[in-house]
């Protein structure tokens, strides 16, 4: 009895070291991967936000326009970066079937040399892919939404294609992505903004990428 | 029955001995690199500069709820962004950070301690953007200021200082990618410190003051 005893306090002792040590805690939650391969070589992988529903923030600054007011949440900047040409967005991202496989900040601001955007997107389950391009002029994309019909405080429908970034690179990444290269696209396809300046439509990233 | 129940008594006292050790183990509390001297700092502080903060369900600590619509989806759902105003040596605003956290698949209870994979990206206004990779153990933090406060109900004992960063790189220190501007295509460290300086049973009163450590080279570059 005595033996029976030790040896379940030696079993549980050594048991539960053994689950600290090799259970897999933390296992974020996969979905298969979306990516086609690019016939000269490479492999593509889109990446869909929709919004309003993935808009998780975005910056308060004057020259976010509707990218900034639209969003509801509001992250309110310091006055002093307040007429910097400086605009933070924070959102859910989706794979090509359109399933939420991780989340993504977008920065546009100003560099040495002109505007920059880039974007830190991260999938829990495969790592982190970092994006950068030459960033998009100030108000592009409410001067597109004006041109197409679209009045401030005016609710509007109809569709908008505008690519943000062309000529997009890779600059890094990690887990699944580490050691890649390549380039991508950013697309907003808008198809209605309401009278709270809220939009509706998609954005694509669409990354072309191949191992270094 | 009688020796059933023994060998369970048995192995619920070997589990309590082996959870207590757990609890102290010293494996598990080491703290990251110090900054080096000349490294480059940008402070935040808690909640002051915090501009946005999004937490993933099964992220929440002790079943705190966070007050703001989590990320729910079941990939996201232990993941957390948080908007950051990064201050100079200064005190002015000097940028701006995206943080996004996942918790980490290497989180090893019994030899590394809960591992946080921290993605920082950094945006310098006027000069450019850094991502910065780094892995933080945050069971020191959760050991000594989270859970005695939020589960045990004890006094806090403060304040605290916090150095977490454990790696991706040797030396327990992060990673930095030069991104944009006038930091494209540099490579460094970087190390994270931070002090709780209040904690309490609710989180409107925490706060705490954190400093980022850049180390890149041509540092008087970036520091122009």
């Amino acid at each position: 009895m005595r033996a029976l005893f030790l040896l379940g306090i030696v079993l549980g002792f050594g048991g539960t070291l053994a689950a600290a040590h090799w259970v897999p805690w933390i296992s974020h939650h996969r979905l298969p991967s979306q990516t086609t391969v690019v016939a000269n070589g490479g492999r593509a992988e889109q990446f869909l936000i929709h919004l309003p529903a993935d808009r998780i923030a975005a910056t308060d600054g004057k020259t976010g326009g509707l990218r900034s007011t639209g969003a509801d949440r509001a992250m309110l900047l310091p006055a002093k970066f307040d007429a910097e040409p400086l605009l933070v967005e924070h959102y859910k991202v989706r794979d090509s079937t359109g399933q939420v496989v991780g989340i993504a900040a977008r920065h546009w601001a100003n560099g040495d040399h002109g505007m920059t955007a880039t974007w830190s997107l991260l999938v829990p389950a495969r790592g982190s892919i970092v994006l950068r391009a030459p960033g998009e002029k100030s108000g592009v994309l409410d001067a597109a939404l004006q041109r197409a019909g679209y009045s401030p405080g005016a609710a509007w429908e109809g569709k908008l294609e505008l690519a943000l970034a062309q000529g997009g690179a890779v600059a890094g990444g990690t887990g699944d992505f580490a050691g890649l290269s390549g380039s991508y696209t950013e697309t907003w396809k808008v198809t209605g903004v309401d009278a709270s300046g809220a939009m509706r439509g998609t954005i694509e990233l669409y990354t072309v990428t191949r191992i270094q | 029955m009688k020796y059933l129940f023994v060998a369970l008594l048995g192995l619920l006292i070997g589990a309590g001995l082996a959870g207590t050790a757990l609890y102290y183990n010293p494996f598990t509390v080491h703290t990251g690199a110090a900054p080096a001297t000349g490294d480059r700092v940008l402070r935040y502080s808690l909640p002051d500069q915090v501009l946005t903060a999004a937490v993933g369900e099964d992220a929440l600590l002790a079943g705190r709820s966070t007050g703001v619509e989590g990320l729910w989806e079941d990939t996201i759902d232990r993941t957390a962004v948080i908007g950051l105003v990064l201050t100079d040596e200064a005190g002015q605003p000097a940028a701006i950070a995206s943080r996004l956290m996942a918790a980490s698949p290497s989180t090893d209870l019994l030899l590394t301690g809960v591992v946080v994979n921290d993605y920082w990206l950094v945006t310098v206004p006027g000069q450019g953007t850094l991502f910065v990779r780094s892995d933080s153990n945050v069971w020191p933090f959760l050991k000594e200021t989270l859970l005695p406060v939020w589960l045990f109900d004890r006094p806090w004992r403060g304040p605290a200082e916090y150095r977490p960063t454990v790696g991706p790189n040797a030396g327990n220190t992060g990673s930095v990618l030069g991104v944009a501007g006038v930091f494209e295509g540099k490579t460094g460290s970087a190390v994270e410190r931070y002090d709780v300086t209040a904690f309490g049973a609710t989180q409107n009163s925490t706060s705490a003051v954190g400093e980022l450590f850049l180390h890149l080279p041509e540092q008087q570059v970036a520091q122009q």
